[in-house]
């Protein structure tokens, strides 16, 4: 009954705008209910769809007919923000060639360091698999953060923090990382993954954080 | 997951520069141009994009921009897509992203400001504003 109801709804504004309207553009609110003649899809339009996590956010779709929130995969808004909705070949007419166009999906690693900067051995292997990606990218940025765990004082960490992350691009450098750009920082021990007090080791926050994109 | 980005965008944040780009081409075909501070060129993988920039598809043309904060964006065909404001600086609270689209076709994937602070997303469109809560949707506005 729940999954219902929103086509409830628009037939009930699609009935309310054959009668108020008349000529009133109207648009699908249902593909199987949707009463001949129908109106055609507008020329301008949102749709939402799932993020390449799977996951699907939301848009609100703001303007001179209200405004309209889409949170299921496929709702469609006009842009002034009237719902309606499009069917699958639509969507790939007129998007196929920009999402043709969507750029791969950024990834992320993460190398421990159990001591100073020398890399864990699991993290050490690790480094031929992000040169790897990065090979297979176009114009490729990465992003090297480095980070400590809470012995000893912010500025000590930052800097052995920005030791780590310069390590770690020194032997992305070696095993062959070629790049737009790169960019090394630290968060010393200010972004800890695991929360402790100060002054508490912590291997799990002895890492650099790598974003290949 | 989630944890993980707000860790890396942190550390971002110390690293603004004016005139560093904010974004990078990573897919063309076709024509394609980008016009920064008044200078218009060729856009091309790798070509750079900024704060302000204008990015025009032609006919047949395509291209795809990775953002700092893994926005990702890639028009179709004959599309107008303006970056009208980005501020990628989460450690001070510092996130926006607005862009327009005049024309064309947008497929838009939220990144971390999506994530972080998703009332700063919008694409605005010859007709109205769109907020964007961390997602991945479709646009497209006729000429």
């Amino acid at each position: 009954m729940k999954s219902m109801l929103p086509i409830f709804k628009g037939g009930l504004a699609l009935a309310a705008a054959m009668v108020l309207g008349g000529c009133a553009p109207t648009y699908y609110v249902d593909r199987v209910g949707c009463p001949a003649p129908c109106a055609p899809v507008p020329d301008s339009y949102v749709v939402l769809i799932p993020s390449p996590d799977g996951t699907v956010g939301n848009v609100v779709v703001a303007g001179e007919k209200g405004e309209q929130v889409l949170n299921k995969s496929g709702q469609a808004a006009t842009l002034s923000g009237q719902p309606f909705a499009v069917d699958e070949k639509r969507v790939k007419d007129d998007f196929g060639a920009a999402m043709a166009a969507l750029p791969r999906v950024p990834v992320r690693y993460v190398l421990f360091f159990s001591e100073g900067v020398k890399l864990d051995p699991a993290s050490d292997a690790e480094i031929s698999r992000i040169v790897a990606e990065a090979k297979g990218r176009p114009a490729v940025d990465v992003t090297i953060i480095g980070h400590t765990d809470t012995l000893q004082s912010i500025e000590y960490n930052d800097k052995l923090g920005l030791k780590r992350a310069n390590r770690v691009a020194e032997l992305l450098r070696e095993r062959g990382l070629k790049t737009e750009s790169v960019s090394v920082q630290s968060m010393g021990k200010r972004n800890p993954v695991v929360s402790t007090p100060d002054n508490v080791f912590e291997p799990k926050n002895r890492r650099v954080e790598i974003s290949v994109r | 997951m989630h944890k993980f980005l707000a860790i890396v965008l942190f550390v971002l944040s110390s690293a603004v520069f004016a005139d560093e780009p904010v974004g990078r081409v990573k897919t063309a075909t076709g024509e394609a141009f980008i016009t920064s501070s008044g200078n218009k060129a060729k856009a091309e993988v790798g070509s750079p994009v900024y704060q302000g920039s204008l990015i025009e598809t032609g006919k047949n043309s395509s291209l795809g921009i990775t953002f700092k904060d893994e926005t990702m964006v890639s028009f179709g065909a004959n599309t107008v897509f303006t970056v009208s404001d980005y501020v990628y600086s989460p450690s001070d609270g510092k996130l926006k992203f607005g862009s327009k689209l005049a024309k064309g076709s947008l497929n838009y994937v939220s990144g971390a400001i999506g994530k972080l602070k998703p009332e700063a997303v919008t694409v605005g469109t010859p007709s109205g504003t769109i907020g964007v809560r961390g997602t991945q949707f479709l646009v497209t506005v006729a000429e």
